[in-house]
């Protein structure tokens, strides 16, 4: 797994590119946690290039999008690859997350 | 390719979550030698993750606490051609489990834990868990 992170604007974008996993999570976790400590934070997370995830990094994005909720901010997800999308849909988190097809639908979302 | 006669693959792996890679590419490498499924992608992606979850619980659940090191998981792939099915066996020493008592995720409400069984269970056709001394045994059925 690598991760890339970025900021456009106000908003902290993560790149995940590999797999998300129990493995994996770790450093994630820790960039989320400390991302989403600001007030309004505002955090886009990018799995165009994720080819795994499994339910311990799906809890980390609830964890995430929970913190997020606590500081009045959002977290959105944006192109999913179909396999990850249905476990999504599974799950039901499609319903819980802002998901978006690209990054450019998703930042438009985030900064307005 | 259609197949002939069972395929096996048998894995022994240190229980360690960062050599689950390892069956995950087993399990893609098996499905390619049939055809004719509906929709490929989906079906590997969705074997992966259930034989990945059963590991996890595995190493973070049945071996929670363990000292030793050399822990194993013992795993077993087998694709049989009549009727034609995936079958993914499991074998710890760990901690028993009673998956019976593992309460369902809340889908109404995001949940921090408890997706792993639900996702074993809805993406197999059968989850079948049971415990002896010394061998805790999963056992994960597909029809294809």
């Amino acid at each position: 797994m690598e991760m890339k992170t970025r900021v456009a604007g106000d908003v902290n974008i993560l790149e995940i590119s590999g797999r998300f996993d129990t493995n994996t999570v770790p450093p994630v976790a820790a960039w989320l946690e400390q991302v989403t400590s600001a007030p309004k934070s505002r955090v886009l997370v990018n799995l165009a290039e994720t080819t795994f995830v499994d339910s311990t990094a799906l809890a980390t994005l609830v964890q995430g999008l929970k913190r997020c909720q606590q500081v009045q901010g959002d977290l959105c997800v944006c192109s999913l690859r179909r396999p990850v999308y249905m476990i999504f849909e599974l799950t039901r988190l499609d319903k819980a997350f802002n998901i978006f097809v690209d990054e450019e639908h998703a930042l438009q979302s985030l900064k307005s | 390719m259609s197949l002939q006669h069972p395929e096996v693959i048998r894995l022994d792996l240190p229980a360690r979550y960062a050599y689950l890679h390892i069956l995950s590419d087993c399990i893609a490498d098996m499905l390619r030698q049939i055809d004719g499924v509906e929709d490929h992608e989906m079906l590997t992606y969705n074997m992966q993750l259930a034989a990945h979850e059963a590991c996890t619980n595995i190493v973070g659940h049945a071996y929670d606490g363990a000292q030793n090191g050399d822990e194993r998981i013992i795993i077993s792939l087998s694709l049989f051609p009549q009727p034609r099915r995936l079958e993914i066996e499991l074998h710890d020493t760990g901690k028993p489990f009673n998956p019976e008592v593992v309460p369902a995720p809340s889908l109404e409400q995001a949940q921090i834990h408890g997706y792993g069984l639900f996702l074993m269970r809805n993406l197999m056709d059968t989850v079948t868990y049971t415990s002896q001394t010394g061998d805790n045994y999963w056992c994960l059925v597909k029809n294809l």
